[in-house]
């Protein structure tokens, strides 16, 4: 039973939906509106791979956009499963990040509103880095990191829209 | 009650050393052997040689379970197994239930019953579609028909856009074709590929089997008992240790 808990545990643990996209979308724009996508060209996949350090998963990304505001919903890999995370960017600036579906078994610390609103007024500075990176979780720094990336990512997309 | 003479627990502690000793050889034997193994896993490069078995790719949950099955959009053979889906032996980043392909403007478009896929020919996906795009799910099919991209989901029939984002309620209907089981020759080859893809570090394999975890609750079992077996041949050596009194 030990070895079980010591060596299958984390493995026991399934997704954790925190927010259905749908709902997310009609929370953060009041609707859904339709569906867009950015096809990314091979200098900005280069781009893309800069930020993530490989490409993104599609060569096109869907967005939705609202009363200004536009949201995306991305998703990068933690250490080993995807993390879905949904980002708002309004003029530029990271209006709200919300991780929807969580499958890690470690670092689900980062989908706490805490943590995630440390993201909020970033900006993309000139060297492809955000204005305001969030502080580390011990335990969870691949989350960490995968959700800045992620950010960036949102607010790189933004730009190229 | 007689107490047993120094000759008898002598003669009792022998006994038990001996036979304890052949028992326990063979575990300990492994125990030490992988153990120095793994004390030197880096410079014999143990970290880099991958284990393709098939039992241990199993064992480690890196061969899905079941017989694969799939479906041919022309010369393109794409298979479902477990929840994996593959295109000709490429893995792709679409996951779930294979319930329709077909080929669309120079595409491939790979439905399952939450998602659809729009690969461009290789295992490069250009456009994932869910509910927030698509006009219903779960997803039933997809068929072209007249050139156009037509969608089953949730009992209704739809004519998608070009874009893929927008659809409209159809009056045409079609029957959906199911995967069927590959053949044995095509099962085979995409194990295989999955096998060269798919190793686990030699180091962690010998780590497992040394513990025993590797074998279940038998190997943990008998890796315990011999912990144990040492215990207890260390203690029945030192009763033997003293020289007999002459």
């Amino acid at each position: 039973m030990m070895a079980l808990l010591l060596c299958g545990g984390g493995a026991l643990a399934g997704p954790k939906v925190h927010q259905k996209p749908s709902d997310f979308l009609k929370a953060s724009l009041g609707a859904i509106p339709a569906t867009q996508a950015i096809t990314l060209s091979a200098r900005q996949q280069a781009q893309v791979r800069a930020i993530l350090g490989r490409n993104y998963k599609t060569k096109s990304v869907r967005y939705w956009s609202k009363n200004g505001k536009t949201a995306f919903i991305l998703e990068e890999i933690g250490k080993t499963e995807y993390i879905t995370t949904g980002v708002v960017v309004r003029n530029g600036k990271v209006d709200s990040v919300k991780v929807l579906v969580y499958r890690e078994s470690h670092g689900w610390e980062v989908a706490r509103t805490a943590f995630t609103k440390q993201f909020r007024g970033s900006v993309l500075k000139s060297n492809g880095q955000i204005s305001s990176a969030p502080r580390n979780i011990a335990g969870a720094t691949l989350s960490v990191r995968a959700l800045t990336k992620l950010a960036r990512l949102a607010l790189f997309l933004e730009s190229q829209k | 009650m007689i107490e047993p003479t120094p000759k008898r627990r002598r003669h009792f502690a022998r006994k038990w050393h001996r036979w304890l000793g052949l028992v326990s050889a063979l575990p300990l034997l492994w125990l030490a052997v992988s153990g120095v193994l793994l004390n030197h896993a880096q410079p014999l490069g143990l970290n880099d040689r991958m284990v393709t078995s098939p039992w241990v790719l199993r064992h480690y949950h890196q061969l899905p379970d079941g017989r694969p099955s799939g479906l041919q959009v022309g010369t393109r053979l794409i298979a479902e197994w477990g929840s994996e889906l593959f295109l000709d032996d490429q893995p792709l980043a679409l996951q779930g239930e294979l319930c329709g392909a077909v080929a669309y403007q120079g595409q491939l478009v790979i439905a399952t019953p939450e998602r659809i896929g729009v690969f461009d020919g290789s295992d490069e996906m250009l456009l994932e579609l869910d509910d927030l795009s698509l006009p219903a799910t779960p997803v039933q099919g997809v068929k072209v028909l007249d050139g156009q991209l037509y969608l089953a989901a949730a009992d209704q029939f739809y004519l998608l856009s070009e874009d893929f984002f927008s659809a409209e309620k159809s009056q045409r209907s079609f029957l959906t074709s199911p995967p069927k089981e590959l053949a044995s020759e095509e099962a085979a080859r995409l194990e295989k590929a999955l096998q060269g893809r798919r190793g686990m570090p030699l180091s962690r394999v010998i780590l497992d089997a040394h513990s025993g975890v590797l074998f279940g609750w038998p190997g943990w079992l008998i890796t315990d008992l011999a912990a144990l077996g040492l215990v207890v041949l260390t203690l029945l050596g030192l009763r033997l240790f003293p020289k007999r009194k002459a």
